[in-house]
């Protein structure tokens, strides 16, 4: 049932995964765990994936999705219905049982950063180091306070700070006890829009240089794009796909994940002699559909080109300029819409008729009755 | 009131809120002016013989009852919001009841109880054989277990209040770092939360440093006690005046001081995405132990009392206590009360709406000037009242209307409180929308204003009217010859021991209050 891509195995191979991937030791392990916070509610069911060490994993999905629920699992807030978690190869979570959070060496960042408002900076930061001798601790304050360029602000309460230093407080306080996996919740969420590539940019500098394991989790696909090794969509619970960004992007497994990671347009066709027939063209039948299989071909806006022609039915309905780009929305003849992403500088009046041409490298395919019509 | 919108204040609005504001600070002004032209031989015989004594018991009882509401409060909210067990949200609602017992009517009832000959004394008996003594319900310690046991609601529902708004990401954060669920309360939770404690711990003190009912029935000396003796016993004026600016500036002292930690800490917002608290389950073993506790606090501080007032009542009816002259008690009563309530809140209205609407530096002044009663204990405003108007308008001295002046000084903070947030919601913006939409400015303020302010106002009136109903010391020293109410009542007999005849006016107060007092916590109910 699973559409294959054009070429999902070099797609795979082209993410950042380095290639002694299969030898590192893997840290974090998720066999098919369901939490329900009501009984008969799953609020994640069957989820199972597996981090390794120095790798960046994100958890993405729409709100209300279980990625927060999952965190939680992992921090051990949440019992675990069905299904184990392990850590380090120990069993962390099961049905009856519960490793306490503070035994599992895992650091959190919180959306909100839940900074102690009554504590200064370096107080935050030395709360989970109360085990050491007072001169390792302040040696390893510093160099965490220097690591996160916050040398400065050690007196400062929470308050004092602004959004990104008090981000960067919490990200210290959290990779000072060296957790075996750092998880963070939505951690830009509370941030200027300005200010996010940015800090997107010293996070994921800041995890490679202090080889950290870590878990992110957005509803942003760029900010997941941006920063994971590997991406694990989830939607209602589920885990529609675990895999790399390019794969997610390029070959995503439903038509959910198609939407999800960026504006995708589903256009129905049927298998006719091996070949998907649709009414911007024929495209290769790669799952194998037998004849006369109603399917969709999911098509992004860059796959999509434009040209004007004299005399058409297909015109442009809209367009939208979005700085570096033109993104063109085409009426079909039979109401069907398209997308087509342009250079900024072509710019076509509405109403314009107009040729399409598609140039798609990966072309993906669904059966008709799976796909849901867009929200967007 | 509004026919114009954002326009300059009506000036007759403005003179009449001067007048309330002035009119309610001069019992202030006028006790510092009567301590002050006081003879230094006064002073100098009250500093040698009275004052450290007072000092020291009230400053001593103020540190013991703090220490009691603290224990109490604080245990209490942590069981009812951070654990479940059987009939939880019972005890609950249960624990805020003994706010409902005026301190007069819990100390009579103790008097009784511990007392010599009482049913505590003879069940001790029936163990250490007639030698036996309990502690006297007359000392500090007596003092000490009525006081606490009034007013530790103030700390619990505070308390349980910000226990309820924690962000709990803060106790997760703290596990995160390895710190276990002991080390979290005590380094993250408590510290998080002490603004609400300390802000439940100072109501306790004004409330203990201006108690009359309890330290008189218990006959402990302390500020507010010594004052009525002075007034009643000796007639002496000036010592009175005296103690009363000292027990003034102990109040403010202590305000000031608490407004100050208050500013200090503003910073700890604890506010947050909202999640409910995780609560823990008991076992059986758990729920018997809580249960116990529960009982025993809810049984000492208002259950056992409350029963002992029905069944004293019961008899004191078979024996026609309830008589025309007990009806009589209760119509001046509700007569008093009823119109103290009604003239504050038309005094009160223009002040609060002018601090809200234009807060102008002399509005606010204002506004903060009503809120003088607050550090005037009643013995103390009446003091202030009884020799003003026997100077200034003596042809009122000894009428209802003194009276009702004193109520007005007394709970007009109270009322204001209420109402400034029920104006603060009416915003200009509303009634300028309102006005767009075609409403004149009578309909504005019918279908706009007073909609949104009504609930607000009709709060504040059950508050003052509640409150000047249950008014013990000023009433005593104030009240018309012959004109009782039932607070008045209730101690008159309760002085006399005679507790039978104390029982159904004391058991009436008790039973009005408890709506008014259910108005009041279902609004902190619905914020949690």
């Amino acid at each position: 049932m699973r559409p294959i891509g054009a070429d999902q195995k070099t797609a795979a191979q082209a993410g950042g995964v380095s290639s002694d991937e299969g030898t590192r030791p893997m840290v974090l392990e998720l066999r098919k765990v369901t939490c329900a916070y009501e009984v008969g509610r799953a609020a994640i069911s069957e989820v199972s994936f597996s981090v390794r060490e120095g790798e960046i994993l994100c958890l993405l999905g729409p709100s209300g999705c279980g990625k927060t629920t999952t965190l939680r699992v992992i921090a051990g807030f949440e019992p675990v219905v069905e299904g184990e978690v392990y850590l380090e190869g120990h069993l962390a979570s099961a049905p009856g049982v519960l490793l306490p959070t503070e035994r599992r060496r895992v650091g959190m960042v919180f959306q909100e950063y839940a900074l102690f408002p009554h504590l200064r900076v370096v107080e935050n930061i030395a709360f989970g180091l109360r085990d050491l001798p007072s001169v390792q601790r302040e040696t390893q304050v510093h160099a965490m306070l220097a690591m996160t360029g916050l040398t400065g602000l050690e007196r400062r309460y929470p308050h004092e700070l602004s959004g990104g230093q008090q981000q960067r407080v919490a990200l210290a306080r959290a990779l000072v006890q060296k957790p075996v996996v750092l998880l963070l919740d939505e951690p830009f969420s509370n941030l200027d829009p300005d200010m996010t590539r940015k800090m997107r940019e010293d996070l994921h500098d800041l995890l490679r240089r202090t080889k950290t394991t870590a878990i992110l989790v957005t509803h942003d696909h760029e900010e997941a794009f941006a920063l994971a090794d590997r991406v694990a969509v989830l939607n209602n619970g589920c885990l529609e796909q675990f895999d790399t960004p390019e794969a997610i992007y390029h070959t995503p497994s439903t038509p959910f994940v198609a939407d999800f990671v960026g504006q995708a347009d589903f256009i129905p066709g049927i298998v006719e002699n091996g070949k998907v027939v649709t009414e911007i063209g024929e495209f290769p039948n790669q799952v194998g559909y037998h004849g006369g299989a109603r399917v969709v071909v999911m098509i992004r806006p860059d796959d999509v080109h434009i040209a004007p022609l004299a005399n058409g039915a297909t015109r442009i309905l809209a367009r939208q300029f979005r700085g570096s780009e033109n993104l063109y929305t085409i009426g079909l003849p039979s109401g069907q819409v398209v997308h087509s992403s342009e250079v900024s500088t072509s710019v076509y009046p509405v109403g314009t008729p107009v040729e399409l041409q598609v140039i798609a490298t990966h072309i993906v395919l669904f059966e008709q009755d799976r796909v849901r019509p867009p929200d967007r | 009131m509004t026919t114009t919108i954002r326009q300059t204040v009506p000036p007759s609005i403005s003179f009449l809120a001067l007048g309330v504001a002035g009119l309610i600070c001069a019992p202030l002004m006028y006790i510092v002016y009567l301590a002050l032209s006081a003879d230094s031989a006064v002073w100098s015989r009250l500093w040698n013989t009275r004052i450290p004594e007072l000092l020291f018991n009230t400053v001593s009882l103020a540190v013991s009852v703090s220490a009691g509401t603290f224990a109490l409060g604080v245990s209490l909210a942590w069981l009812v919001v951070r654990y479940s067990f059987p009939g939880r949200q019972v005890w609950e609602w249960a624990l805020v009841l003994p706010l409902a017992m005026p301190t007069y009517v819990l100390a009579y009832v103790y008097t009784y109880l511990l007392g010599a000959g009482g049913p505590v004394e003879q069940l001790w008996q029936t163990w250490t054989g007639p030698e036996g003594r309990v502690f006297s319900p007359y000392s500090y310690a007596g003092a000490t277990l009525v006081m606490t046991l009034d007013t530790f609601p103030f700390v619990y529902l505070l308390t349980r209040a910000a226990l309820l708004n924690f962000n709990l990401s803060y106790e997760e954060v703290a596990r995160v770092c390895g710190a276990s669920r002991q080390r979290t309360m005590l380094k993250v939770t408590l510290p998080l939360i002490r603004p609400a404690i300390v802000a439940g711990l100072s109501l306790v003190i004004l409330y203990v440093a201006s108690d009359f009912g309890a330290v008189s029935l218990l006959r402990f000396q302390t500020f507010t006690y010594a004052v009525y003796q002075q007034i009643t016993g000796r007639y002496d004026q000036a010592a009175a005046g005296v103690l009363s600016l000292l027990l003034v500036l102990f109040a403010l002292i202590f305000l000031v001081t608490e407004r100050w930690f208050r500013e200090r800490s503003r910073f700890y917002q604890t506010t947050g995405r909202y999640r409910a608290p995780a609560r823990k389950p008991c076992g059986p073993l758990g729920t018997g132990l809580i249960t116990l506790y529960m009982v025993v606090v809810f049984g000492l501080a208002f259950g056992l009392p409350a029963l002992l007032l029905i069944h004293w009542s019961g008899s004191a009816v078979a024996e026609g206590a309830v008589d025309a002259r007990f009806l009589g008690f209760v119509w001046n009563s509700v007569f008093l009360s009823g119109l103290a309530a009604t003239f504050a809140l038309l005094v009160g209205s223009p002040l609060a709406y002018l601090a809200s609407r234009w807060p102008s530096r002399l509005n606010v002044l204002c506004l903060q000037a009503a809120y003088a009663g607050y550090v005037l204990p009643g013995p103390v405003g009446a003091l202030a009242l009884l020799v003003l108007f026997s100077h200034l308008a003596p042809f009122w001295y000894g009428t209802a209307v003194v009276l009702i002046v004193a109520y007005i000084v007394h709970f007009l903070p109270a009322g204001l409180q209420t109402m400034e947030p029920a104006l603060q919601q009416v915003t200009p913006n509303l009634e300028e929308a309102a006005r767009s939409l075609g409403l004149g400015p009578v309909r504005t303020f019918r279908e706009t204003t007073l909609p949104l302010v009504r609930g607000g106002f009709i709060a504040a009136w059950v508050l003052m009217f509640l409150l000047s109903m249950k008014e013990l010391p000023a009433t005593l020293l104030l009240r018309p010859v012959g004109f009782d109410t039932l607070a008045v009542r209730v101690w008159l007999e309760a002085s006399e021991e005679y507790y039978k005849l104390a029982a159904p006016s004391a058991l009436l107060i008790v039973i009005m209050t408890l709506p008014a007092l259910l108005l009041l916590v279902s609004k902190d109910w619905r914020a949690a």
